[in-house]
């Protein structure tokens, strides 16, 4: 018998994992969905909530929570292509200097290093140029 | 699983403990850095955490092998989403972990499924595995245009942010544990179970059973079988909708096990009220059905009509019985349900959302159409 108790777990689970994700990752994207997969989490709870009861109110909630976050992923979209029309990257510690006033920059022990720049695929060329 | 049950009291949290430290080490290995990465000792510091809690979880909340399939499937869809869940904080490929993700969104959706919510399944699937995945792949693809370092292979503080995250895991499911029957039931802790429902999984069943019966005792041919049929409905009902039963020493029945309507007299939401009036409503049937049918099979010589009389208002027992039994179930057609609340009773919050979208909406545009930024 697979009690409310079973979909908490996994839901708190979720949370966790999300959580872990959002506080050590680096890429905006990443920690982006690191939250997503904590909202997800808690509609578990919710859902698991409302089928305890027998109402339907659980599942409204959870409605509510998609609908935010789908609002709220479009405006991350939109912050994340700002950020990176400015500074092209996506690493959450390239913009040390909107960080909060007094708190020490945090930086990486070893610098970044430049990785190979990943080449555009070339297409072989066919057939006749055209006189 | 006696294997991390060394001792038998006391062992509960020691064995959460275990688990939450062995998964906050997993992830302090598996995550992305320069020096000190350990795929190997993190892939097993996770299975066995996987494994000590999963162990905790049956011993605690309970594995009775009831409903087969649909334990099956609970364990296959949590078991993918946790499992993707890793993969994905893991992993140092944004683009991967995208994909991971897509799959942690497939398997929470079939949990919905298994808490009879399609309608968010399906709303789900479409929102995150559509949209929000595409967008960010076509994103991601934006960001390999430049030169690239290498930031998606470090992480900030591996270790504290594993053991906050691990931590709060832990200390929901010690709360979790605190409310769980098993703990209630050994620890001799203060009751303190989540509210109950209003119509219990044993009153259903045994209401639905009750309605079987009636459904044969309202096809009695003659006195005789019908007298059969219903001698022991009214014991059968006590219980349930509290009457008081026919014999006040018959053994059971004085138990603490409360009525429906005596347990939801102090509700207060309008749900629950509306359950414990309509259990009060069976009650006021059930003595009226069953003096009905005593009077017309105690009679010498009941008439045929007096027979049917009673047969007819045993099925109207019969119907209200069906309908008690289904409350407290969420309604089989959930996309008619779930649009009838949002239109009725959340009818202010849908228009709040649908605001939210706006503002949003317009934020987006203005946020990324900026222009005087070099491109």
């Amino acid at each position: 018998m697979i009690t409310v108790w079973h979909y908490l777990a996994v839901g708190a689970a979720l949370f966790g994992l999300g959580l872990v994700g959002f506080l050590t990752r680096r890429n905006f994207i990443t920690m982006f969905l690191c939250a997503e997969m904590m909202l997800q989490g808690v509609v578990l709870n919710l859902l698991a909530f409302g089928k305890m009861h027998g109402d339907l109110g659980g599942q409204v909630f959870g409605l509510f929570i998609v609908t935010v976050a789908a609002c709220e992923a479009g405006l991350a979209l939109a912050l994340f292509l700002t950020l990176y029309r400015r500074g092209k990257t996506l690493d959450s510690g390239a913009w040390q200097s909107i960080r909060e006033a007094k708190l020490p920059a945090s930086v990486d022990v070893d610098p970044l290093r430049q990785t190979r720049e990943i080449p555009d695929p070339v297409l072989t060329p066919a057939g006749r140029r055209p006189a | 699983m006696n294997l991390f049950a060394a001792t038998p009291s006391g062992n509960a949290v020691s064995q959460l403990a275990t688990g939450v430290v062995l998964g906050a080490l997993a992830f302090y290995w598996l995550l992305p850095r320069p020096k000190g990465r350990s795929v190997a000792i993190g892939t097993f510091a996770a299975i066995a955490a996987a494994v000590v809690l999963t162990s905790w979880v049956v011993r605690q909340f309970g594995d009775v092998a009831k409903d087969t399939v649909g334990q099956a499937l609970f364990w296959l869809f949590s078991a993918g989403a946790i499992f993707f869940a890793a993969v994905f904080v893991a992993q140092r490929n944004p683009a991967r972990g995208a994909i991971a993700f897509a799959f942690v969104i497939v398997s929470v959706c079939g949990l919905f499924l298994l808490l009879a919510a399609p309608f968010l399944m399906a709303a789900t699937i479409v929102i995150y595995a559509g949209a929000i995945i595409v967008t960010f792949l076509f994103v991601l693809m934006l960001s390999h245009t430049g030169p690239m370092s290498d930031e998606n292979d470090r992480s900030r503080e591996p270790l504290l942010g594993s053991l906050a995250g691990f931590a709060f895991l832990g200390l929901v499911l010690f709360a979790l544990y605190q409310s769980s029957p098993a703990a209630v039931a050994d620890g001799g802790r203060p009751d303190q179970k989540l509210p109950a429902r209003p119509v219990t999984a044993e009153e259903r069943a045994e209401l639905l059973a009750l309605a079987k019966d009636l459904e044969l005792a309202s096809v009695a041919k003659d006195k005789d079988e019908l007298q059969e049929r219903t001698k022991d409905l009214r014991d059968r009902f006590a219980d349930i909708v509290g009457i008081p039963p026919s014999a006040p020493d018959a053994g059971h029945h004085d138990s603490a096990a409360a009525s429906i309507p005596d347990r939801l007299a102090l509700a207060r939401d309008p749900q629950t009220i509306a359950i414990a009036r309509q259990a009060e409503e069976l009650r006021t049937l059930v003595r009226q059905t069953l003096n009905q049918v005593e009077n017309a099979t105690l009679k010498a010589n009941p008439t045929d009509v007096e027979i049917s009389a009673a047969a007819k208002s045993l099925g109207n027992l019969r119907e209200k019985s069906m309908l008690l039994a289904g409350r407290g179930e969420l309604p089989a057609r959930n996309v008619t349900a779930v649009g009838h609340a949002l239109y009725s009773e959340y009818l202010i919050a849908v228009e709040l959302a649908g605001t939210l979208l706006l503002v949003a909406t317009i934020g987006a545009v203005a946020i990324a159409n900026r222009k005087g930024v070099t491109a």
